[in-house]
Formats: structure tokens, sequence, C-alpha cells
């Protein structure tokens, strides 16, 4: 066993990688901004940088939650997708009130639907989630046109009901929201048994944990924030379109880099603090590439993959796997 | 109200076809320390599972305190004064130790929804210093720990609930000595305060010495209860097996014997916080034994030479061709095997069939010249290696966790056999097998000792590796304190005396 003062160095070093990587984060800000011409530090830039990272944000927090309990859920984009649809459609119809109806009310629903399908059906939820999403994208699609024939179609919020995706109220959200998902995650009752349940499915139901139940559970904390990032995302981008096709999954392509990011780090950092870091990090990036002249799409979704191997070298440098 | 704190009465139940627990009746008093006792697949597990409410059983009666007992779960049987530790329930990995103690129990620590992680921290540091037991570092998580420490997190969780009837089931021999003689004072201080425990284990000489009375199963039976004080362990192991079965089934000679070619020579390893500038050479047809407390590093041994631990310093060397081994790869390569201490989490692929887990060491000698495997060679190494072994199996195809303990563990080792091996590593291979198995293991290490396999024997039964081996190096804060040659030195008294 492990002596007291191995395990007081371990606290001591608990907070030295935290200040390392802030400094490290800090001191490529730096040459982002230098390399940028002082373009890159702008409170203009660092304004499009913090607005864009809210909703995927919520997203990611969504997958610590389904991932934490051992599912993979493959339809979420399709979820938000039909969450934006609902955004607009009754957003445009009654306000704000209807933005965030739509979006919650959405969100909420299928998610829950995804893992009453998971928790009975036994089908391996990655199965299941590409079929719901390819149902979700048929059913946008079919809601907006009355069939469902035509392969792209768009929705559009009024720019007065946008308030949510602006700053300085998203920032507001996900501020409340980190605290919130903080607590349920790390010191909630739910929290741990969703955890229990994906480190060890036969322990977590044998200590008396109701595994069904707190899948249930994990439908409705995930839908919830599905359901927020549904009209988040369409609060801040005021459209969203949609094709046919399995073309959802792209709307989690982002959010998943954020989680995987987050995930390399976590030994070190709580992965919910990881993932607002995460995407602030991976924005920026993103941010630099554009400000350089790199074309957006295939290219920066290169330089994308190549960073989160660099990322997930760096990160699990000196960690040390089990030995026993 | 009667002194038994539990009363079994024509207690029955089915897994299929299978009847594992056949009309069984037995009591336990209060203060009592009960063991229960048995080959691999007689039933004990399953009786303990039914008592602390993992199963519901087909038919019987069961009573505690007098009072008809029907428990619907686990956390049921707590909050009737009942808990247990399990043979293979482990812990959640990913959850901080102190976290996995009150797992499924969190809501004493709840406020407003809030768990507060610190004060069931201290509850939980508070039970190992109740108890006297070492508490492994709680803030950690359990993934990075030794399956000693893993088990003494089940432990505090068993006794958290505060339990009046304690049921262990093979518990010991996950732990070292110094744990061992912790869990046995409290064994002692339950039965002083009026409280019980069943004991399941494989050793019957600790079985005799620390119960008060051992109760008997075969094939799902109860064949007798007796009272420890008036029985040996050759009377349990004739009841167990239902024949005269000598207990000499170490070696009996009582001088080393071994070959002069070095087969491995490891030169001064270390490993940051486990080995400390570890040497020795292990020879051709000899067992190398090491023994030592939990800390002492025995098992990094194992881990270090197999190359699945990186040392800092120091080499490991195949003698002859000089081969280096830095990793299990180039272990394999060179014919070195090894048997881990946790069977099920880091030996045998537990959901898949008993042939893929015999040929999955094989592959380089069965595949064809462009590596497509031949399935009548899979098919002919695993069915003679099932018969040579005799693994109680419906068939190749069955899965391995659907096999006991013992026939496990035939598999775990038997696949090395069937290998041309140079050199094999042995972390506790009798942990958690029945006295039967336990001399057949013993049966084919002597086979390879003839045939001049060199074996690196770990073990934390100190009579298991007084009884095998041909040396013994003895270790203390991962270090080799003191080397002991087989013959008059080769006592447990002089091997303990260095080890503390």
């Amino acid at each position: 066993m492990r002596t007291d003062s191995q395990s007081r160095n371990r606290q001591r070093n608990r907070w030295l990688f935290p200040l390392v990587f802030a400094a490290a984060i800090i001191a490529v800000l730096v040459i982002f901004n230098i390399i940028s011409g002082g373009l890159f530090l702008e409170w203009s830039n660092l304004k499009v940088i913090i607005s864009h990272l809210i909703y995927p944000c919520f997203i990611a927090w969504g997958f610590c939650f389904l991932f934490a309990c051992g599912y993979t859920d493959m339809s979420i984009g399709g979820v938000v997708v039909l969450g934006s649809f609902a955004t607009c459609a009754l957003g445009n119809a009654i306000g704000v009130p209807g933005v965030v109806i739509g979006g919650l009310a959405v969100g909420l629903i299928l998610i829950f639907i995804n893992f009453l399908i998971f928790t009975y059906t036994k089908i391996p939820s990655w199965i299941a989630g590409i079929s719901l999403a390819m149902i979700y994208e048929a059913v946008a699609v079919f809601l907006k046109l009355g069939r469902s024939t035509k392969p792209l179609v768009t929705a559009s919020l009024a720019s007065e009901y946008r308030v949510l995706g602006q700053l300085p109220w998203s920032i507001v959200l996900l501020a409340v929201g980190l605290v919130v998902i903080y607590f349920l995650y790390n010191r909630s009752t739910i929290g741990l048994n969703i955890r229990a349940l994906g480190g060890n499915r036969d322990v977590a139901e044998k200590l008396g944990i109701n595994v069904n139940r707190t899948l249930l559970a994990v439908g409705l904390i995930t839908g919830l924030l599905i359901g927020i990032a549904c009209f988040l995302q369409q609060s801040y981008a005021g459209q969203t379109t949609v094709k046919t096709g399995l073309t959802s999954i792209n709307m989690i392509f982002q959010p998943l880099a954020i989680y995987l990011l987050a995930q390399i780090i976590q030994k070190r950092i709580n992965i919910i603090i990881c993932v607002p870091i995460c995407a602030f990090i991976l924005y920026a990036v993103f941010n630099i590439l554009t400000v350089l002249g790199v074309p957006s799409g295939t290219l920066q979704e290169a330089f994308l993959g190549f960073f989160i191997v660099i990322f997930g070298v760096i990160g699990q440098r000196r960690a040390k796997g089990v030995v026993k | 109200m009667s002194g038994n704190i539990l009363e079994i009465r024509g207690l029955n139940k089915h897994f299929g076809p299978t009847h594992a627990n056949r009309n069984i009746s037995f009591s336990v008093k209060k203060g009592e320390v009960h063991g229960l006792i048995g080959e691999n697949g007689s039933g004990k597990s399953t009786l303990l599972s039914q008592i602390a409410g993992l199963y519901p059983r087909d038919s019987g009666e069961m009573l505690v305190d007098g009072e008809p007992y029907d428990p619907s779960s686990p956390i049921d049987a707590n909050e009737h004064g009942i808990s247990m530790v399990m043979q293979e329930l482990g812990v959640v990995g990913n959850l901080p130790a102190g976290v996995n103690v009150f797992l499924g129990r969190t809501k004493q620590f709840s406020r407003f929804g809030i768990i507060n992680l610190r004060k069931m921290r201290k509850e939980a540091e508070a039970q190992f210093e109740k108890w006297d037991l070492d508490a492994p570092p709680l803030g950690d998580m359990p993934d990075g720990m030794m399956i000693e420490s893993r088990k003494m997190i089940e432990l505090a969780r068993a006794l958290s609930v505060d339990p009046k009837l304690l049921l262990l089931d093979e518990v010991t021999q996950s732990l070292s000595l110094n744990n061992r003689e912790k869990l046995y004072a409290l064994i002692r201080r339950f039965r002083e305060m009026g409280r019980s425990v069943i004991v399941i284990t494989h050793d019957i000489e600790e079985m005799v010495e620390i119960t008060d009375s051992i109760t008997v199963l075969r094939d799902g039976e109860v064949i007798g209860t007796v009272r420890s004080a008036d029985t040996t362990p050759d009377e349990i192991r004739m009841m167990m097996v239902g024949r005269e079965m000598s207990g000499h089934y170490y070696r009996s000679d009582t001088a080393p014997k071994y070959g002069e070619r070095v087969v491995l020579d490891v030169d001064g390893i270390c490993v940051p916080g486990e080995l400390e500038d570890i040497s020795f050479q292990v020879h051709e047809g000899e067992i190398l034994g090491f023994c030592g407390l939990s800390d002492s590093g025995i098992h990094s041994v194992g881990t270090a030479v197999y190359g699945l631990t990186k040392a800092s310093a120091g080499s490991v060397r195949l003698a002859g061709d000089g081969t280096g081994i830095a990793s299990p790869t180039e272990a394999l390569k060179s014919n070195v095997g090894y048997v881990p201490k946790d069977r099920d989490n880091e030996a045998l692929m537990i959901h898949a069939s008993i042939r893929d887990n015999f040929c999955l060491p094989s592959l380089t000698e069965i595949r064809g010249p462009v590596g497509f495997l031949s399935p009548s060679k899979l098919k002919s190494l695993s069915s003679d290696m099932v018969e040579r072994l005799s693994v109680k199996c419906t068939g190749i195809g069955q899965p391995m966790d659907a096999l006991s303990g013992g026939n496990k563990q035939k598999v775990n080792l038997g696949r090395w056999l069937a290998k041309d091996l140079k050199l094999l590593i042995l972390d506790c291979p009798t942990r958690g097998v029945d006295v039967g198995v336990k001399a057949y293991i013993y049966q084919l290490m002597n086979e390879a000792k003839e045939k001049g396999i060199a074996m690196i024997l770990i073990s934390d039964e100190l009579t298991e590796v007084l009884g095998m081996a041909d040396r013994l190096m003895v270790m203390k804060d991962g270090r080799i304190t003191k080397t002991i040659l087989r013959g008059n030195d080769f006592t447990e008294q002089a091997v303990i005396g260095v080890m503390i």
C-alpha cells in the first residue's frame, strides 16, 4: 500500500498541474497574439471565441454524463436539429419563453426516449443511436416541408428573440451551468451512482444502486443539457440547417472534441471544469487558424485532429498506468 | 429467543439445471466464528450470497435472531445487520476509495442534495481506525491500487454497516501476512463482542485455527458440521473430497535440487517506490520463491521481470543469448510466461471461451504461414489441455466466467504449460482454489521442474513457498533482505523473523 508521505506528495502535486496548465495556456495565448499581430487578444476577438463556445460546452457536459455511465448516443446531433427547429417555431410564435420551452422540451423528451430504448431494449447504444439519428433527421425535414424528399432545409429564429445566445446572457448561463453541473456530477448521489455504473456495473448493482432508475436519470440530465444547447445554438447562430443522411452527426463533432480534450486531463483537473477550458482552447485554435488565413473546413479539422493527438501525448505524459 | 444469530433450514437453490444448494441446514451461534468449506463448485459462495441478499432462495427458510429473514437485496441484508465481503465483487475503480466504502449509502452524507465528500472520507477513515485496518489513500482511485488494498476497501465497506454477522468469502487469500493477522484480530474481536462471522477459505489449516465450528459442503449438500477444536485438517479434507487425502502435497525433499545453467539474470533493477536494487539469478529446474509483507514489493518483482513495469535502472536478461526483457511482448517471444495474482482482471479474458483463453499465448506457434489460425489446431490444442488438466466444463466453447475458481486457474496456468517455456512467473498461483486443485497445481509445478523449466514463485502464503521453493528471497520495503536455501533454516520462524 502507498505510504502517507506518498499520499501527501500527491496532494501537493494536485495543485501543481493546474498552475502549470494555466501558465501554459496564457503563454500560448500570448504567442497567438504575437503571431496575429495583436489581433488575437483584442476584446472583440475574444468575445467571438467566448460566444462560440457556450452551446458546445453544454453538449460536452451532456457527454460527460452519457459516457460516465458507459453509453454512446450518436443521435444527439439529430436531437439538437429538432430542438433548434422547435426553438424557432415556438420562439417566433411567442418570443423568448418559446425559445427556451421549445429547446428544453424537445431535448428532454427525445433524450429520455433514447434512454428508455437503451435501457429496456438492450440494443447497443451506438447502434440504436445511429438509427434514432436517421429518424430524427427525417422527422426534422418532414416537419419543415411536410414531406421528406428535399435533402436540405433551414430554420431561422428572428433576431429579437436571440438574446440568450448573446453576451452577457450566454456567459451567465455558462457560469450557472458550470456550478450546477459540477455539484450534480461530483457531489450528488445521482452523480456518484452514474459514475459507479460506468466504473463497475456489477458492483453498483450489488451495492443497491437501481441501475434502470439511474440510467433514466442520465437520460433526464443529458436531455436537459442538450435542450439548453438547442436553444443556445439557435439563439447564437440564428439558424439551423439539416440534411438527411446522418449529417446531424457533424453537429456533435466539436463538442466531442472538447469532451475528448477534457477527458485527457481529467486525472489532473475535474472534467466538468475542464470542459469550458478545453472549449476555449479549441476555439482559440480555430480562431488563430482563421486569423492566419487557413481555410475553414477540412484543413482546420485536420489541424484539430493533430492538436488533439499532441494534447493527448502531453496530457498523458507521466500518467502512470495500473500496476498491481 | 434462541442463542443462534442465523438458522438455515432446508434451503435450496438452482441455476438452470444445476442444483447449487441442496436442502442446506445449519446454524450460527451468537459470538461464533463459523467456517464453510468445500471444493470449488460445492455451493459455498452461493449459500453466502443468499444470506447476503444477492440471490433469492428457491425454497427453505432463514431465521435471523429467531425471526424469519428473506433479504430482497444486499442493502436489505445490511439493514438486518448482515454484510459480506465477496470473493470476486471488487470496487468501482473510478470513484475515490473513501466513496467506495459508502457507495449505495451516500444519502447519509447528503444535505440539500449535495454530498459532503470530506465528511464521507473522514467517516471512511474512522471505519479503518475503528477496526484497526490499514487504510489505503482514501482520496485515490482504486484503479491504481493493488488487489490487497482493494480488498481492504471492500472489508471496510462491509464493516461500515456495523454488522452483527459478517460474511467473509475468501478474503484472506488476497491478503499478505500482516493484513491477515489484522483480519484474524478483527475476527477475534467480533467473537468477543458477541457478534458472529462466517468464513470461507481454502486454507484448511487456517480455517481450523480461526473458527469455532466448520460446516463441510460437497456437491451443494452439507456433509457435516464439526467443532474445530475436535477435528484435524486431514479429517476436513476427507469430508470435502469423500476419500482419504494426504496433506503432504508439498515437496518432501529437504535439499535444493536444480541445474547449474542460469536461465534468468536480473541485475540491479529499480522501480521507483516499489523495488530497490533487486538482483538474482534463476536456474534451470529451480523454483525461486519470493515472500514478504504487503509493502515488501514481492508482486512488483513479477511485473518487473515480465516487463509490465518499466524499471528505471538495471536489467532483466535471459542467460545464454542474453536477450533482454523490457516488455511482455519480448517476454512472450523469449518463452517466458506470467500468471498474475488477480486472475479475473489481469490474466483471463473472462467473457471469452476456454478455447480462446488456452490458445492466446500460443498463437505464434499455431498460426499458419500467412497468419491464418486453423480452427482445427485451436480446437486440438484446447481440447488436449482440457483433457490433460481435467477442466470441468461443458466444452471448449464455454465462456470462462461460467467456470469455478479452480477450473479458471487450471486454464490460467495450463495455457502456459502448453508452450515450450524457459521461465514461468507464478504470482499466488493457488489463490482461491480448493485443496484438490491446489495439490494438482503443485503436481504441475513439480512436472515443470522436472522438465527443467525455471520458475519464480511469488506467494503471500508462507507455507506454499516453504513447501515448494528451492531458494527463498525474503523481501522488505522493496529490497531483498535475505536469501535462504532449502534446508534446515527453511522454517516459518526463520522467515518471519526476517520479514518483520
